[in-house]
């Protein structure tokens, strides 16, 4: 079974695509959702990632990632609902009112989320870690310091997220409630946690840096790798349509 | 506090089955151990037992009671729990703080947990006002271990007590759940070390890929070839030379010589057959428990 953010092995066009590439489709993909603020468009750039994720059988991983950026914008859209007051007034509140164009931000700030997360994450899906840092390295030439730190941020997520599992377990295995009393509740007996959390993190990071020195860490440089990233014709027409979308969504703030 | 598992079946994940109908039961202030093979379902056994894992099908009973139907702190006055890794299970800033944490969240902090905190820093020769991450594996796994037993749970599931320490530190942890055992506890432990199991354990469960495959008296279940092929498990010391013996000499099958549950009485058994090559079995002396 797959975790968060790892890799899923598959043969689809977005498996086989250069992994710089992909990485700068999804960049420039989150930058366009950011640039406009037309729903519409919004929309379809979010229809645009799902059908990216069903080309690539990702439509599982993809659709727990939407619950929990759902959430976070949630939050984020409550929050604009109550101190954006535009539009047509809906209902009169102290310090302004929610009007339509309050519902409106709100749910351009939910969509826009949802639709800049999907191709960012759905990249760690479809791209070995490995192959995304050295990519990076040779095609971008970033240091390879740089790209390790990334790879291994990304490999740790997973890894702490089974840690923190298996503490929660510890402490309920101790009678500690945590399906009991809300997310309030659940949040107020996490933070403890956080602690042996940190602890064993700071272990894992220090044994994992202490074994990359010993092997030679720092003697790598970007020659140091012997497999090429070739960009194909499909690679550049991916480039094409993110600058196209990018483009487009400019063209729309501007106009409209 | 007896437990018993009727045809359990469980997964963490719906395709990979792990258990596939284990049965067994565990008597009140038993000291049963699991053996096998990594993978063979023996710590998911454990987490189903403090309810950290359902059945999908089947039934595990604590004391006559479905966990399904107990709520996770009933089942933490019920079932103490020492994990493999000692880490998880520590999250406080001190010693005496970490041994009260288990009364806190069981709304049972008054005077007698204090006291029994003190009673059990003593025992195990803790410092109360140490940090916790700052001691060494050894005393992170007997904090953790103190921390379960500070709140005497009629039963104590030990997942691999003794992994990562050294003969002393092993040897100091066992003492410390013999105690436990002693003091009427119901004991059950997963262990890869068959020294341990053997001078331990009164009667061990073999798992092997999701299924028991054999269960008895500790000795009856170590000398049994078929099991030990089965399960890949390696004897301790003194069965293996009584195997080995048995193969050389048949005659001597069945005799107290390779019945002998330890070296003292195997020395005195091999000494009643004078033709036995004794030196064989002196020479292991001191390199066995």
């Amino acid at each position: 079974m797959n975790g968060f953010l790892e890799y899923v092995p598959g043969d689809s066009l977005l498996h086989r695509l250069n992994p710089v590439a992909k990485l700068l489709f999804a960049i420039v993909f989150a930058i366009t959702c950011f640039c406009t603020g037309n729903l519409v468009f919004l929309c379809c750039m979010f229809a645009l990632g799902i059908a990216m994720a069903a080309s690539c059988g990702m439509m599982k991983q993809v659709l727990g990632l939407m619950k929990a950026v759902f959430v976070f914008s949630l939050i984020l859209a409550i929050l604009l609902v109550f101190t954006t007051p535009q539009g047509e007034m809906l209902v009169e509140l102290p310090w302004g009112y929610i009007g339509t164009g309050s519902l409106l931000a709100a749910a351009t700030t939910i969509v826009r989320l949802e639709a800049a997360a999907i191709p960012l994450f759905l990249t760690f899906y479809v791209t070995k870690i490995s192959d995304l840092s050295n990519s990076v390295v040779k095609v971008l030439h970033v240091p390879y310091k740089y790209a390790f730190t990334f790879a291994s941020t990304v490999h740790f997520i997973p890894v702490f997220m089974n840690d923190m599992k298996g503490i929660m377990e510890a402490q309920t295995a101790r009678g500690i409630e945590f399906d009991v009393g809300g997310i309030v509740n659940k949040v107020r007996l996490m933070v403890p946690l956080c602690v042996p959390l940190l602890v064993s993190s700071v272990r894992k990071t220090n044994s994992a840096a202490i074994a990359a020195e010993v092997r030679g860490f720092n003697l790598r440089t970007r020659e140091s790798g012997y497999k090429q990233y070739p960009f194909s014709g499909a690679d550049f027409v991916v480039l094409a349509l993110a600058v196209g979308l990018l483009a487009a969504a400019i063209c729309l703030t501007v106009l409209l | 506090m007896t437990i018993e598992f009727r045809d359990v079946h469980a997964s963490y994940d719906t395709d990979t089955p792990i258990l596939k109908g284990v049965s067994f039961h565990v008597d009140d202030g038993e000291f049963v151990a699991f053996v096998g093979t990594n993978g063979a379902g023996k710590s998911t056994t454990m987490r189903l037992v403090n309810g950290l894992l359902k059945p999908e099908k089947g039934e595990v009973l604590i004391d006559g009671v479905s966990t399904v139907e107990l709520k996770t702190s009933e089942l933490a006055r019920r079932v103490g729990f020492l994990f493999q890794n000692p880490d998880n299970q520590i999250c406080s800033s001190t010693v005496r703080e970490e041994l009260l944490f288990g009364f806190r969240a069981l709304g049972r902090l008054d005077a007698n947990a204090e006291a029994r905190v003190e009673e059990i820093i003593e025992e195990f020769g803790l410092n109360p006002d140490d940090d916790p991450f700052l001691l060494n594996r050894g005393t992170r796994q007997l904090l953790a271990l103190a921390s379960i037993v500070v709140l005497d749970t009629p039963v104590v599931v030990l997942d691999e007590p003794t992994t990562g320490l050294d003969f002393r530190e092993c040897v100091k942890v066992m003492r410390i759940i013999r105690r436990l055992h002693e003091s009427g506890a119901t004991i059950v432990m997963v262990c890869h070390d068959m020294e341990v199991v053997a001078d331990f354990a009164e009667r061990v469960i073999v798992m092997s890929d999701g299924r028991v495959v054999d269960e008895g008296p500790t000795f009856e279940v170590l000398r049994n070839r078929h099991t030990l092929e089965v399960a890949s498990l390696v004897p301790p010391q003194i069965v293996d030379i009584s195997l080995a013996l048995s193969l050389v000499r048949q005659d001597l099958r069945g005799t107290p010589v390779t019945q002998a549950n330890d070296l003292d009485e195997m020395c005195d058994a091999v000494a009643q057959v004078k033709d036995v090559e004794y030196l064989g079995a002196r020479g292991l002396e001191g390199g066995s428990r």
